[in-house]
């Protein structure tokens, strides 16, 4: 008898531990059912049981970022999907819409994020941030007014950069990957 | 201000987002059966674009299915579960605008 009952008090505690289902994590969990990636693209779990934060690592098949796999931290709140997910670059980069401390100038990780968007909405616009850098949009303002007066200097400070090294006095990280 | 929801997209004037689509037109990728699914203004009939639970199920908030869990129509035809769409538009961000085309939500009567 008492060996049950310790087993069911057991049981409860080992219920309580697990982290609590919420809404945040079943509106994410049909976002990653329906999430079909690229081979560019790929997506990891530093911590399994987190299901929460993730990281999302590109790497640009074509376009002046090509040879670089630029990589993401997701951090989803409990209150997604009302809430953007907070998106992070991890790596120092030259580009005109990602400041040097890995902000993201993303509309819809910021005013026009709507509820009805999804992780794979933010992938796509992270995508096209490698595939189209808008220097209209910057939030690195050097690196865009960098890009708009001399496209050819900009485009070799990005391959200088993306090979790890200093920029103006600013130290960039090597984004090369290794197949 | 007559715009329709499909020409603003993502809402807001963004030249990214004109630059996105500019590029979807100009390239075939195969691969990218997600990008072929890039929509944001189609409302997908069955299920609620905030939870994406079905409709015929309750929203999140809602244990049991026949639970008070009623949907609310827009005059946009947008419909969702009225708690889930109750929920983002109590957030700042929503600033009272439909979750599907950011115009101001006006509630179906
Ligand atoms: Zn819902
Ligand atoms: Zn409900
Ligand atoms: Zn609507």
């Amino acid at each position: 008898m008492l060996k049950i009952w310790s087993m069911k008090k057991d049981q409860a505690a080992a219920e309580k531990k697990k982290p609590k289902v919420t809404a945040a994590h079943i509106r994410l969990q049909k976002d990653m059912g329906e999430l079909q990636l690229d081979r560019n693209t790929t997506m990891s779990f530093p911590d399994p049981k987190d299901r929460l934060n993730f990281v999302v690592a590109y790497r640009p098949p074509t376009g002046i970022y090509r040879g670089g796999e630029f990589k993401f931290t997701f951090a989803v709140s409990q209150n997604y999907p009302h809430e953007a997910p907070k998106v992070l670059c991890t790596q120092k980069i030259y580009h005109p819409n990602i400041d040097t401390e890995g902000h993201v100038c993303l509309n819809i990780l910021r005013e026009d994020w709507k509820p009805v968007l999804n992780i794979k909405s933010i992938i796509f616009g992270l995508q096209m941030l490698f595939l189209a850098p808008n220097p209209e949009d910057p939030l690195n303002k050097e690196a865009a007014e960098h890009m708009f007066n001399n496209r050819g200097d900009f485009e070799m400070a990005v391959s200088r950069t993306m090979n790890g090294g200093f920029l103006h006095n600013i130290h960039y990280d090597n984004v090369h990957y290794r197949d | 201000m007559a715009q329709t929801p499909n020409q603003r997209p993502f809402g807001s004037a963004s030249s990214l987002v004109s630059l996105c689509n500019i590029f979807i037109m100009k390239v075939k990728i195969k691969d990218w059966k997600a990008v072929a699914g890039w929509r944001w203004d189609v409302p997908d009939d069955d299920v609620c674009g905030i939870c994406r639970a079905p409709f015929d199920a309750c929203c999140p908030s809602c244990k049991i299915p026949g639970d008070d869990c009623p949907l609310i129509w827009g005059e946009c035809t947008h419909v969702f579960h009225m708690h889930c769409l109750l929920k983002w538009l109590g957030t700042e961000s929503s600033q009272q605008q439909c979750p599907m085309d950011r115009r101001p939500w006006v509630t179906a009567s």
